[in-house]
């Protein structure tokens, strides 16, 4: 049953506190144990860097499903992530910012994927299995591509790219960036909300309201690949919290665009930093890549919800 | 409130709708008819100004007197309101939420609304666990709530029990008193005999014929719309 009220407040204090415990035990938790200068200068920007990237693809996840109104629809599967990763390789390999180079790969495999639903999102309002599809081929030659641009990558920056495009938050530190930008990506969407939420009932009904659409879903494309790219180039290619954390919210019974954009970047935020802290304790002394960690615990509870709430 | 001058429809190589001068004023309840196929709902929605892949359209639909075309979204959907066969829902949303969205121009009593479709008690519930009855009526209450004054039905009771269809139908005939216009497809004789004021049929050749529901519900018409033949029967069509 939707949530309202109360019970939506109660599940936003649940999800904070959860939030605020698994960062605290990131905080805490190591290969050295409790070590002020330890947890200032190394723990502390990587859980702040996993908590900025868990939020942007929270929120880039959440875009994606309400541009092509599908509940399945992520930056990861539909090779959104995949096109930041190859434009970050190449931007790599020409000496350019990788960032400027991971944009440019999210928003050509955004307009791609964009402009294959086009049809059917004019028709039936309902681009849903054949758009899913063609994500996966878009992802599956995205990975085509940076396999064989990882085979043109020079021995001593090898380890370094094929870590980065697995998912791995031990490199990075422009945490505040991604914070920055999420919250503004969760201001957007609360001050579109009727809008967007108007675009769920689907474009020919959005249209019959009065509502810009086209204008609409360009925001969205924009959004959904900037963020994506954002997370690819200071992460890499992260699958999951895009697809899980929305979904889960929605299972929980949340509905509204404005709800699901103020609480979608605090669980991928927690999401993510659960899955980070698990990568590098683990096997300790050994760092698992986060990516790997998290399709390999996120994948098998996906499918359980699927199993629970699914019809 | 409706016009269109010389309005052509053509859909994989056949004119549905050939030459159409036809004009609908505030308080009519007209019902299109016609065959399976025949352009019911691609004439609809070209009224309503919704796109379609494959269809061509000449010549003009006017509303109020000013080209379709020259209406921005916002006026538009202060103007007119649309309801499609069927509603395709994939997100988890209240029927409550849903027709909140639905409003356009606030000045329709919501809950006067929700009591005359039946619909008070489904207003918590998701619309993805709706009946297709229920949820027809939904977006009945829908449409109505956006506050347009013309409105386009695309059958409206085809998923109704005989119940809600005579209650759709009584509730329809108040709507159209004052300043609105409705215009309906529909298929069954009866249903349209006690809710339409005027009659649009659509030809198999592509020609339409039109007047008020008195004048076209005969036999005779109804053998070249439907291809079969008709009787009254105690006040009642009955299709051979």
């Amino acid at each position: 049953m939707p949530l309202t009220g109360a019970r939506l407040w109660a599940l936003a204090a649940t999800l904070a506190a959860l939030a605020l415990a698994v960062t605290l035990m990131a905080l805490a938790l190591g290969s050295a144990g409790l070590d002020v200068e330890l947890i200032r200068t190394l723990r502390a920007p990587r859980v702040a860097a996993a908590a900025g990237v868990g939020a942007l693809l929270a929120l880039s996840g959440l875009a994606m499903q309400s541009l092509l109104r599908n509940p399945l629809a992520d930056p990861y599967v539909l090779g959104t992530s995949g096109g930041a990763a190859v434009g970050a390789l190449l931007a790599l390999v020409f000496g350019v910012a990788m960032t400027l180079g991971a944009a440019a790969g999210a928003l050509a495999a955004g307009a791609v994927l964009l402009w294959l639903a086009r049809r059917a999102l004019a028709t039936t309002d309902d681009a849903s299995p054949r758009l899913i599809l063609a994500g996966a081929m878009l992802a599956a030659l995205f990975g085509a591509i940076a396999s064989l641009l990882l085979s043109l990558t020079p021995d001593q920056r090898l380890r370094g790219a094929i870590f980065w495009l697995v998912g791995d938050l031990s490199g990075t530190d422009d945490a505040g960036v991604s914070l920055l930008a999420a919250v503004v990506f969760t201001g957007w969407f609360v001050w579109r909300e009727r809008a967007i939420d108007r675009l769920l009932l689907g474009s020919v009904a959005a249209h019959l309201l009065g509502e810009p659409v086209k204008r609409l879903r360009f925001e969205l494309l924009l959004g959904a690949s900037l963020a994506a790219a954002l997370a690819v180039a200071s992460a890499g290619a992260i699958g999951f919290v895009g697809l899980v954390v929305p979904h889960a919210l929605r299972l929980a019974g949340v509905q509204r665009t404005r709800d699901l954009a103020l609480l979608a970047p605090v669980g991928g935020a927690a999401l993510l930093v659960a899955a980070d802290l698990l990568a590098r304790t683990v096997v300790l002394p050994l760092e698992l890549p986060v990516g790997a960690v998290m399709a390999l615990v996120g994948a098998p509870v996906f499918v359980w919800f699927l199993a629970r709430g699914g019809r | 409130m409706l016009q269109t001058h010389g309005l052509t429809l053509a859909a994989a190589g056949r004119e549905l709708v050939r030459g159409l001068d036809w004009r609908v004023e505030p308080g009519q309840r007209w019902c299109v008819i016609g065959r399976n196929a025949a352009g019911k709902s691609t004439l609809l929605r070209a009224l309503a100004g919704v796109g379609e892949v494959g269809v061509v359209q000449r010549g003009e639909v006017h509303w109020q007197g000013r080209g379709q075309r020259d209406w921005s979204a916002i006026d538009a959907a202060a103007l007119r309101a649309f309801m499609p066969q069927q509603a395709i829902d994939r997100f988890p949303i209240t029927v409550a939420r849903l027709l909140e969205l639905s409003i356009v121009r606030p000045h329709q009593d919501r809950q006067a609304v929700l009591a005359a479709l039946e619909l008070a008690a489904l207003a918590p519930r998701p619309v993805l666990e709706l009946s297709g009855g229920e949820r027809q009526r939904v977006a009945l209450a829908q449409c109505v709530l956006q506050g347009a004054p013309l409105l386009m039905l695309d059958e409206p009771v085809a998923f109704q029990d005989p119940a809600h269809q005579a209650l759709v139908a009584r509730w329809l005939s108040t709507r159209a008193a004052s300043d609105q216009a409705l215009v309906i497809s529909a298929h069954d004789v009866n249903w349209i005999a006690r809710t339409a004021t005027h009659v649009l049929a659509l030809l198999p050749t592509g020609q339409c014929e039109q007047g008020t529901a008195a004048q076209l519900l005969e036999a005779g018409l109804l053998e070249r719309v439907y291809g079969c033949g008709w009787r009254a029967v105690g006040g009642v069509w009955v299709a051979d």
